[in-house]
């Protein structure tokens, strides 16, 4: 199941992307929560001290590659995640696409 | 961004949070996934946000797109929510209340459920989980 939640700013995204997140994996559902916003903040409502965010390897241009309808990774996810992702509270995997000053990477 | 969604194993459960521009969903993000929560304020401006979202991620060919009520205080911001919702033929998949635990997490620096594990709010956000992700 892939879920995009989207809205207009303010409105609560983030807060629910969070919370459903932990409730999922508390449920016993293996969750990996995308921030995809360019100033990324999901990182708190998982739980997640923002601290480790700063130790956290952006994803970069290297792990994609172009294809005829785009871009795809140029390793698994789960090496992907290995790398460039945190795991916070109930084992939800944090993967945060930019940060502000390498927006556009997505 | 798409790239990682399109990668992610169906039986598990991968919950990409936005940006609020619709552009964003029109580049494509939102592509691979399944379904689309558009989350609404009741009043006007932000539904109108939420439908064309919902508008977007339906051109995207996704399965399932709905709305997602959010800081509701009373009966009336329900009624305009449902009124919006059946005018536009748009589903409803949950009513999540106003609830000042939500901005108290924020300035306690916690998560939600951390901080106040039996608030409605997140009561309601459970409960929107198990619907749509049966
Ligand atoms: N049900 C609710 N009741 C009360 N306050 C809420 C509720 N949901 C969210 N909020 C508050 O509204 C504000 C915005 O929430 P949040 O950051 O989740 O929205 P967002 O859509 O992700 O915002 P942005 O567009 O900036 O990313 C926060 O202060 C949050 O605590
Ligand atoms: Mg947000």
């Amino acid at each position: 199941m892939k879920l995009v939640i989207a809205g207009k700013g303010g409105s609560g995204k983030t807060s629910i992307s969070g919370t459903m997140a932990r409730l999922l994996a508390r449920s016993g559902r293996r969750v990996l929560a995308i921030d995809g916003d360019s100033n990324p903040n999901l990182a708190l409502t998982l739980g997640i001290p923002i601290e480790r965010m700063n130790d956290l390897p952006t994803l970069s241009r290297d792990l994609l590659r172009r294809t005829a309808d785009g871009q795809e990774l140029t390793r698994t996810l789960a090496e992907v995640c290995e790398s460039h992702s945190l795991t916070g509270p109930d084992g939800v995997s944090l993967l945060v696409m930019a940060h502000p000053q390498h927006a556009g990477t997505g | 961004m798409r790239s990682v969604i399109e990668a992610s194993p169906d039986e598990d459960v991968c919950i990409l949070d936005t940006e609020a521009s619709p552009e964003h969903l029109a580049r494509g993000t939102g592509r691979h996934a399944d379904a689309m929560l558009a989350v609404v304020e009741p009043y006007y401006k932000s539904l109108e946000t939420g439908r064309r979202m919902a508008v977007l991620g339906r051109d995207l060919g996704l399965s399932r797109v709905s709305l997602v009520a959010n800081k509701i205080r009373d009966d009336r911001d329900l009624e305009a929510v449902q009124e919006f919702a059946g005018k536009h033929e748009l589903e409803l998949a949950g009513v999540i209340p106003f609830d000042e635990a939500l901005p108290g997490a924020e300035r306690a620096g916690a998560a939600p459920l951390d901080f106040a594990p039996q608030a409605r709010a997140v009561q309601a956000i459970g409960e929107l989980a198990g619907t749509v992700c049966k």
